[in-house]
């Protein structure tokens, strides 16, 4: 692989850079659904604390790969460390015990539970609910403690991304995997989102995001992957991704 | 003024909702008929009191049957038409068990008769006395072993027959549960016989006296409303308040995410056969032990209505189950005030479908409460 010729501006590096101490390790991932394969020798790296973006055009297989990181796909070649144990084929229920969390897009609410209904549906694989996981959650998102004896499926779009988010917190992960945390959000909502999960972030959480907003997505993180028909091609630090000529045309739409 | 206020408000109501506006017409139209025939003496008090304690009764039954129904498929997506002939095997387990305790261990008559339930008239029911008054602790233990078979039946045709087709349409689910039915159904018939027998011996009963003659309320007229009555409530409590009770609330709502958030899915499944089948079993000995017959094509019958009480209920809520049996069971018990009493059961599902036109989802669809 070459460099891309940028006419100015940054040039993006087509290799993809994988370190040896990273929290999240997916090495040459091939994975799909069934008999379709989605995603070619992908690799991607989070580091511990790390704010990591995956964006590129629809159909790309951005969601593929968190979905493979947390056992949802049919693994087919390569494979995925946490914290050096081989999580490649380990089921949902015993990714999450290592300290990964995961927002899917759609539907990730329990609408007949409540909020707080749903939040100790986080915490189910403890024997209690740990009320200062809880507490945090509530502290984060200070909405949800007003809304706590409510059903989540009468909640705004907004206060339902919270609790989803919340969800996943309970375990107090080491990473978070966010899928298209803005979809469906009010436009002026969308920057109270990613502001929230910059807070996430600063707490010491790493994330790991796939983004169809891709310019305030690579604005706000550390690194960025572009993926396209199925394979990482750039890598780099966010904002050298959406300075980078060849990044914006092709798929930041100029 | 207001005469002209009031049928504009009239007019509007039936141009928004003109079936419900009918219906509602022809609600109001029964119940002042009702109180006309009431009034008029064409039925008497005791008449009345008598067929709506009957429908009460049934109502309780079904509804009971139904949260059973209702739980697995709301957790498990199919219509489990072998849900029948779980109610028919918890009747006939229980009143083995019942028969055998009454009959004092085969001093009374012989085990083989005792345990088959006094197949081909070898012993009656009546004859051993069996009641909630007449021998309690015969009828206790065949409601715990009645509960406790049907879930050991539940599970073991889950493991054999469901699991290994979880991942299919419901359709498939369905129809394979068609054809458990008729195993279970034929296999009950092949051990216990097909004859529809007494199983109770008279129980003391309470005469309330009203206008017109007196209402019986009996033994296990009580029975059944209490044994009901604390499912129900145990069921909702369990719903609401365990973590088993959320975690299958959750899984109704939404069984990917419920997988994605840790929630033991198949650990749930199995509870929720446990909880579903010892209902069931209950529920099937407690309507044979009210009505005080037994047959091998009981539950079957009865299973059409919870069908129609679930489906009116809102298929999935266990409140709809609950408030559709009582729907179901009064409908087919007053029915007869007015028509034909061979049309009860037709009237029963008449209002199913009335209800279901007027409000498709159910009375209590679309709210999911497992």
């Amino acid at each position: 692989m070459s460099d891309v010729e940028a006419a100015d501006g940054v040039r993006a590096k087509t290799t993809i850079d994988t370190w040896e101490d990273s929290l999240l390790k997916v090495r040459s991932l091939d994975a799909g659904y069934g008999d379709l394969q989605i995603l070619a020798d992908v690799d991607v790296d989070v580091r511990e604390g790390e704010y990591i973006t995956v964006v590129g055009p629809n159909g790309a297989g951005k969601s593929t790969v968190m979905k493979s990181v947390f056992g949802l796909t049919t693994h087919m070649d390569g494979r995925i460390y946490f914290e050096d144990r081989d999580i490649t084929e380990m089921p949902p229920e015993e990714i999450i015990t290592v300290g990964v969390g995961y927002v899917p897009q759609n539907e990730n609410v329990f609408g007949g539970l409540t909020v707080e209904e749903n939040l100790e549906m986080g915490a189910y694989i403890l024997d209690e609910v740990p009320t200062e996981a809880m507490e945090a959650v509530y502290d984060r998102f200070p909405i949800l403690r007003e809304r706590k004896d409510q059903k989540a499926g009468n909640l705004s779009g907004g206060q339902q991304q919270m609790v989803a988010m919340g969800r996943a917190l309970m375990l107090e992960p080491e990473l978070l995997l966010l899928d298209e945390p803005s979809a469906g959000l009010a436009p002026d909502l969308v920057d109270d989102m990613f502001d929230r999960i910059d807070r996430i972030n600063d707490d010491g959480t790493a994330i790991l995001m796939v983004e169809q907003n891709a310019k305030e997505a690579l604005r706000r993180c550390d690194r960025g992957y572009v993926l396209v028909n199925g394979q990482n091609r750039y890598e780099d630090a966010g904002e050298t991704l959406l300075n980078d000529q060849k990044v914006r045309q092709d798929f930041l739409g100029g | 003024m207001g005469v002209s206020e009031s049928y504009e408000r009239g007019r509007d109501l039936f141009q928004s909702n003109p079936i419900g506006f009918v219906l509602g017409l022809a609600v109001v139209i029964l119940v002042l008929d009702m109180v006309r025939k009431l009034v008029t003496g064409d039925v008497t008090v005791a008449r009345f009191g008598l067929v709506l304690k009957a429908g009460v009764m049934r109502g309780m039954v079904i509804g009971l049957a139904g949260i059973g129904l209702s739980l697995t498929y709301s957790i498990l997506n199919f219509a489990n038409f072998a849900h029948g002939d779980y109610l028919t095997s918890g009747a006939f387990s229980g009143m083995a068990v019942s028969y055998l305790i009454a009959g004092n261990f085969g001093r009374d008559a012989s085990i083989g008769a005792l345990l088959l339930v006094g197949t081909g008239g070898s012993v009656f029911g009546g004859a051993l006395g069996v009641g909630a008054v007449t021998a309690p602790v015969a009828v206790l233990a065949g409601l715990i072993v009645a509960g406790v078979a049907t879930i050991g039946l539940t599970l073991l045709v889950d493991r054999y027959v469901f699991k290994p087709i979880r991942d299919r349409s419901g359709i498939t689910l369905l129809i394979t549960s068609i054809g458990v039915a008729f195993v279970l159904r034929y296999l009950i018939l092949f051990v216990f016989g097909g004859s529809k027998r007494g199983v109770t011996a008279e129980q003391p009963s309470l005469s309330v006296g009203v206008p017109g003659g007196a209402v019986e309320i009996g033994t296990h007229d009580v029975a059944l409303f209490v044994v009901a009555g604390v499912l129900m409530a145990g069921i909702h409590l369990l719903l609401q308040n365990t973590k088993l009770g959320k975690a299958m609330r959750a899984m109704s709502d939404n069984e990917d995410l419920a997988r994605v958030t840790g929630i033991p899915t198949e650990r749930v499944v199995r509870y929720t056969w446990i909880i579903g089948g010892g209902l069931t079993g209950v529920a099937g000995y407690m309507f044979v032990l009210w009505k005080g017959t037994l047959g091998f094509f009981d539950g079957w019958l009865l299973l059409l209505l919870v069908f129609a009480a679930v489906i009116l209920g809102g298929i999935g809520s266990i409140y709809g189950a609950i408030v559709g049996g009582l729907v179901i069971g009064i409908t087919f018990s007053m029915a007869p005030i007015w028509i034909p009493s061979a049309f009860g059961r037709a009237a029963a599902f008449v209002v199913m479908i009335v209800i279901l036109i007027v409000k498709p989802e159910g009375i209590f669809g679309g709210t999911s409460t497992a």
